[in-house]
């Protein structure tokens, strides 16, 4: 499953299509959080708050360097040591350098999409250190080697009886099918892991410009365990995450729990500014932030900047037919649904991800759930057309639109063609098979324009 | 009833829909015995003993003990409170362990009724200056729904938290 590519989304979405457990299983957790969203939603007013957000967020997209500049002084003078990677390879780099440098043999990991878009992991454990993935959906699926297929709820493709065979034959543990069981399994075997860990590694919601503050939102704690327990602590984030102040907050605090998850508000919401300093009995004695660019810098300048607001909240996914329905692994990259149908395209290029850009029908329900009014419609459209432009839409559908296009601007030609769909048509229904030429209505024995008085 | 009053009310209904237990107590003799009726007969309890609250709450000194990561329950005032949200507020000011919120499985917050702000905007219009290390603020106990979105209480944190506004 996890070694699904975005060049062959059509085959994955129709292997997902058939698997059964799968389907029930997302229709069941994008069901739950859809309710529990609009649910939450009731007792804000998301029309004001999303256009505040989105404000804030284009604030920070209008003046980024300057931005990160403003974080990067304000969390050294905190203490931090700030890092600009300029892609992957160099963010992977400098984190294994900082934790050679501290003799650093166990790493405590907290959920982080970014270090997945960098394949961080993987990078660690080829230079020899055991990372332990410690947010219960990433510990599942790090367990069964496999990668997350939700932003949020990374195991959400996976059922109680699955995980629980997982645990009895990864952990020894007895076969329990309890949630609530599985639970305290992972929270003993974890706890070892959190009080003995050389260094903890984490991501971040949001950066303060002003502060230099870190925030993270965790519900489970172990946010807060690998931030605060080991001495050395490594944050990697993408450059966008700033906001300007701590003023700007409340405003994230009030969108994000509840576009995620439906809650009022995560159970931890961590402020981290700088290292321990004397006095203190928080905080690790050594933070280090990895600033990840990976082309965002020049997305910035581009006509689909707007993508960079997206606060990752996962709601757009949730209500999106086709990722509904295919679930995360199919679009075969870190991100799925639409935020990462237009994410995948322009970080990793159109060569190695064009199928993704079919992967909507453009019915808009994104747009309506994005908390910050990211236009994910117009957007997929936009990479549409540069899959167009960059020669990547495939033979037949270029051939079939030139020919289509030439006999429309010909009456003569269209309605020669509208009489040779009607003779040819059974021919056609079987040349071009069941599932592409079937599915359409047998054409009228007279059209409908030549029925026009 | 005043605006501290409907403040107080908004942050114990939103607390409790967090799934904290909340409780209210007039003065020193009631935050004692709501803390000994709370704590009961469970095991270590870690209490920082550094505010008056504190010294009143752990009236109890026997099972005291100062490693909180070996503590069942901890017993500590918080610097803050939150109506919005039903949340309380860690801070490492003053050589405070914010972890000692985290690791035991029981927290009981002490919150004094005039340290409860109506919103996140009031709570945050205060940190103008400089913030501490940490500050975290904390909504009902530790949860997860990462398996079949069934909520679960008390993954890596806390299974239970009472908050008694004094």
């Amino acid at each position: 499953m996890s070694s699904q590519t975005s060049l062959d989304f059509r085959t994955n979405a129709a292997g997902a299509v058939k698997d059964g457990a799968l389907r029930q299983a997302m229709r069941q957790a994008t069901d739950t959080i859809g309710t529990k969203r609009s649910d939450a939603m009731e007792s804000v007013d998301f029309t004001a708050l999303r256009e505040k957000a989105s404000a804030i967020r284009m604030e920070v997209l209008d003046n980024l360097p300057a931005y990160i500049e403003r974080f990067t002084t304000q969390a050294t003078q905190a203490g931090a040591s700030v890092h600009r990677a300029a892609d992957a390879g160099s963010a992977n780099t400098i984190i294994a350098g900082i934790l050679k440098s501290n003799n650093v043999r166990m790493v405590a990991k907290g959920k982080s999409m970014i270090s997945e878009e960098t394949h961080l992991n993987a990078h660690l454990e080829k230079e020899g250190f055991e990372v332990v993935e410690t947010d219960l959906g990433e510990y599942i699926i790090q367990l069964a080697g496999e990668t997350p297929s939700h932003i949020l709820v990374p195991a959400i493709h996976k059922n109680r009886q699955q995980v629980g065979r997982l645990f009895a034959e990864k952990l020894g543990a007895d076969y329990s099918e309890d949630p609530q069981v599985l639970t305290k399994i992972a929270r003993k075997a974890l706890r070892e892991k959190f009080l003995t860990a050389d260094a903890g590694i984490s991501g971040a919601n949001f950066a303060i410009a002003e502060s230099g503050s870190l925030v993270i939102f965790t519900n489970e704690g172990n946010g807060r365990m690998v931030t605060s327990v080991p001495p050395l602590h490594i944050a990697i984030l993408s450059i966008e995450k700033i906001l300007p102040s701590l003023a700007d907050l409340p405003t994230f605090m009030r969108l994000l729990p509840r576009s995620a998850t439906g809650q009022m508000l995560t159970s931890y919401v961590s402020i981290l500014t700088g290292n321990r300093k004397e006095g203190d009995a928080t905080g690790a004695r050594e933070l280090h932030i990895v600033l990840l660019d990976n082309g965002r810098s020049e997305i910035v300048k581009g006509d689909c900047r707007e993508m960079l607001k997206c606060i990752r909240c996962g709601a757009c996914m949730n209500v999106c037919p086709v990722y509904r329905t295919v679930g995360g692994h199919a679009y075969g990259w870190t991100y799925p649904g639409p935020m990462g149908i237009v994410l995948t395209t322009l970080l990793t290029g159109m060569a190695g991800s064009h199928p993704l850009v079919d992967a909507s029908t453009l019915c808009g329900a994104c747009n309506d759930a994005c908390p910050v009014k990211v236009p994910l419609q117009e957007m997929i459209l936009k990479q549409r057309v540069r899959r167009v432009s960059e020669g990547f839409s495939p033979a037949g559908v270029s051939m079939g639109m030139r020919l289509f296009g030439a006999a429309v601007k010909s009456p003569l030609l269209f309605s020669f063609g509208e009489r040779l769909v009607g003779w040819l048509w059974s021919l056609l229904r079987r040349a071009g098979g069941e599932n592409v030429v079937g599915r359409l209505p047998r054409p009228a024995k007279s059209p409908f324009s030549r029925r026009m008085p | 009833m005043s605006v501290n009053d409907a403040v107080i009310a908004l942050f114990l209904e939103n607390a409790a829909r967090s799934a904290a237990v909340v409780h209210r107590a007039e003065g020193a003799e009631q935050l004692r015995a709501k803390v000994s009726e709370i704590v009961g007969q469970e095991g270590d309890v870690f209490c920082p003993l550094v505010t008056e609250l504190e010294k009143t709450a752990a009236a109890d000194r026997a099972r005291l003990v100062s490693d909180y990561a070996s503590a069942l329950v901890t017993v500590e005032e918080v610097s803050a409170a939150i109506a919005e949200t039903g949340s309380i507020v860690c801070a490492s000011s003053n050589g405070k362990a914010v972890q000692a919120s985290l690791l035991p499985s029981h927290h009981v917050a002490i919150v004094p009724c005039d340290r409860i702000f109506a919103t996140l905007d009031d709570f945050f219009a205060g940190f103008a200056a400089a913030l501490p290390t940490n500050l975290t603020i904390i909504t009902g106990p530790s949860r997860t729904a990462d398996i079949e979105l069934n909520l679960v209480i008390g993954v890596h944190g806390p299974e239970r938290l009472d908050i008694i506004v004094v």
